[in-house]
């Protein structure tokens, strides 16, 4: 944080804008100084007079002279955000919360599950694994996708084939001729993957309904409510605990979250929507 | 060798020490004099009339004579004065003079601690806040007679100050009685005393400001005798069914006005001003889209769960996160209604069931 001012941006320029998808793209931004964030931690990016918005940067939090956030077109930020071409100056805030528990996944075979987009925050988490592989037993990541074009990071995922530890698993929702991977919504994967379920833990990000179904799923397949993490979306403006816009039940999302074990929140009001 | 039972008893002294000897006196007349010297060097703030109700103002020396005393309470709580409707956060603005405000009641005193529990967290202490709680000295009032909605002892808060105020002031026929509660207020008696002498009251007196303290307690706990207890309504409200807060919210318009008048509502938003600023607009969890997110989902889309939710806030998740309670028992939300909803009632129904 600039001085001690909280609501106070630090300025980042654009230095790339990579398109994803045709409604996702990618901001690569240069801080003014070194920036740290853990894995799962997130950002508020502010465009200047326009507004701001949290994301979970999706690069590894390893690199500390640039960073990247992944944006679906949602909203009239994301919106503006998507006219930029890059050389633009933004502000950018944090990192702040609860990212993923690192030290929870060593030792394991970890199971990631992304939907849509959710797959820019674990990526940051991949890359992390990546880095500490000899730390994990192995990672078996499922992706779940609207259709082929909306199926992002296609080279990293290439990638990550590559590393024997790792298992790449791909669906969509609907197929074209192109597609050779699984037809279905991403909870199909979780009748493919191989993994010791009593010696697993899983990560889970994506649009709520995905992880809705997808906590039931794990829960029917053995998994405990201690052994499911989320990262919960909520309303977020101040990003600090105060404002009040992120609140589910006790918690404020943005400062005891955004990462969340299941037994935390499940008997919080509405933790799907 | 000292006990901690006879430390104690020296603290129990110098405690007891201290309260009789932080007590002066000053006559009315001297006492606006004083003020009119420190209008030069402050910005004095104090309720003063308005049409049937009264509100605080800056003081002038034509309006010095319209202080009410010990007549509770001001249409606004006391945090618009730390937290305005409006104020840039970034780009802040400086004031050239630190702020005096008077006639503050105990309960809207007591409705601090939850600011700055949340805003003085040690993780991200927020600065605009921090600055005006510094600049700020505070004098509470004892309360000499209550409203209709008071109910703030059912919530454990006195009506004379308890927590927060630099001095307490308390008017009895023509004498002002000024009681010292922290450095501050030490300075500003200090202050008060290069413009003008002040006496210090007898037993008798301080006895009769106790007396009346506690005639007004015992009014309030009469009068609320049947509504529960703070506990006791977080309970209730989060064992609830959906149906009474259907029924309750029939009349609610989503006007915010309960949270806006709210002393412990401590929600805002933050909007962007070019040059990277940001402008902080008090925010209320009634208002539709309070917690809708881009992608469209909003857990608070039904009126009666943005309704509910306000309550499950106050008594059932901030009490489990903070150690400030998070409703002073003021009762503005009941007469700021416009759809006269009324919260005690339906406290009082969910007990009765
Ligand atoms: S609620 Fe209590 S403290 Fe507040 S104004 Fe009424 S009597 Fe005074
Ligand atoms: S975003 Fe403001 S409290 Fe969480």
């Amino acid at each position: 944080m600039k001085g001690d001012n909280i609501y106070e941006p630090i300025k980042a320029k654009v230095l790339e804008v990579i398109d994803e998808s045709p409604t996702i793209k990618s901001f690569v931004l240069e801080p003014e100084r070194q920036f740290y964030f853990k894995t799962g931690q997130f950002i508020e990016v502010a465009l200047d007079g326009i507004g701001e918005a949290p994301f979970t940067p999706s690069s590894s939090p390893l690199v500390t002279n640039q960073l990247e956030v992944t944006v679906m077109k949602t909203g009239y930020v994301t919106e503006k955000m998507h006219q930029m071409k890059g050389g633009e100056t933004v502000g950018i805030r944090g990192p702040f919360g609860r990212g993923y528990p690192l030290e929870k996944l060593y030792d394991k075979e970890v199971l990631v599950l992304g939907g849509g987009c959710g797959f820019a925050p674990l990526r940051s988490l991949l890359y992390n694994l990546e880095a500490e592989q000899e730390k994990v037993q192995k990672v078996t990541f499922c992706y779940g996708s609207k259709n082929p074009q909306e199926c992002i990071y296609e080279p990293y995922i290439n990638e990550l084939r590559q590393y024997k530890k790792f298992e790449v698993m791909r669906t969509v929702d609907e197929a074209d001729e192109t597609w050779t991977e699984e037809v279905g919504v991403a909870t199909v994967l979780l009748d493919k993957i191989d993994v010791n379920i009593d010696n697993s833990v899983a990560v889970v990000v994506g649009p709520p309904i995905m992880m809705k179904f997808s906590v039931q799923k794990l829960l029917e397949m053995g998994y405990t409510d201690q052994k499911i993490y989320l990262s919960m979306e909520k309303n977020m403006s101040c990003a600090v605990g105060k404002c009040g816009h992120c609140m589910m039940g006790e918690y404020f999302v943005c400062k005891d979250g955004p990462v969340f074990r299941y037994d935390e929140i499940k008997d919080k009001p509405d933790i799907w929507k | 060798m000292l006990t901690q039972i006879h430390i104690f008893f020296i603290l129990l002294c110098e405690n007891y020490n201290n309260i009789m000897n932080n007590y002066h006196s000053i006559s009315r007349q001297e006492w606006e004099k004083a003020l009119s010297h420190l209008i030069n060097n402050y910005h004095i703030y104090a309720p003063v009339p308005w049409g049937e109700t009264q509100d605080y103002e800056r003081i002038d020396d034509d309006s010095i004579s319209d202080i009410i005393y010990n007549r509770p309470k001001p249409a606004t709580p006391l945090k618009t004065f730390f937290l305005p409707i409006r104020e840039n956060v970034v780009n802040t603005e400086k004031s050239d003079k630190k702020r005096i405000i008077m006639g503050i009641p105990s309960c809207d005193l007591s409705g601090i601690n939850i600011f700055d529990e949340m805003y003085l967290d040690d993780a991200f202490v927020d600065p605009t806040y921090k600055k005006k709680r510094e600049d700020s000295i505070l004098i509470g009032t004892d309360c000499h007679t209550t409203q209709e909605n008071c109910h703030c002892t059912t919530y454990g808060i006195k009506p004379y100050p308890m927590k927060n105020h630099d001095l307490t002031l308390s008017l009895s026929g023509d004498t002002i009685y000024l009681q010292t509660h922290s450095a501050k207020g030490e300075t500003l008696i200090e202050e008060i005393e290069k413009i003008t002498t002040l006496q210090d009251p007898t037993e008798n007196e301080i006895q009769e400001i106790v007396d009346t303290r506690e005639k007004v307690e015992e009014e309030l706990n009469t009068k609320n005798r049947d509504l529960p207890n703070y506990r006791v309504t977080g309970d209730l409200i989060n064992s609830s069914e959906d149906e009474i807060w259907k029924k309750y919210s029939e009349t609610c318009v989503s006007c915010g006005a309960c949270a806006t008048i709210c002393p412990t509502c401590t929600c805002f938003l933050l909007l962007e001003k070019p040059g990277f600023e940001k402008v902080r607009h008090l925010d209320a969890c009634q208002y539709p889209g309070f917690e809708k997110v881009a992608a469209g989902e909003d857990p608070l889309e039904e009126l009666y769960k943005r309704f509910r939710n306000r309550y499950m806030c106050k008594y059932v998740w901030k009490p489990k996160k903070f150690e400030s309670i998070a409703c002073t028992g003021c009762g503005r939300c009941i007469e700021a209604c416009i759809g006269n909803i009324n919260k005690n009632e339906l406290f009082l129904e969910l007990a009765n069931k």
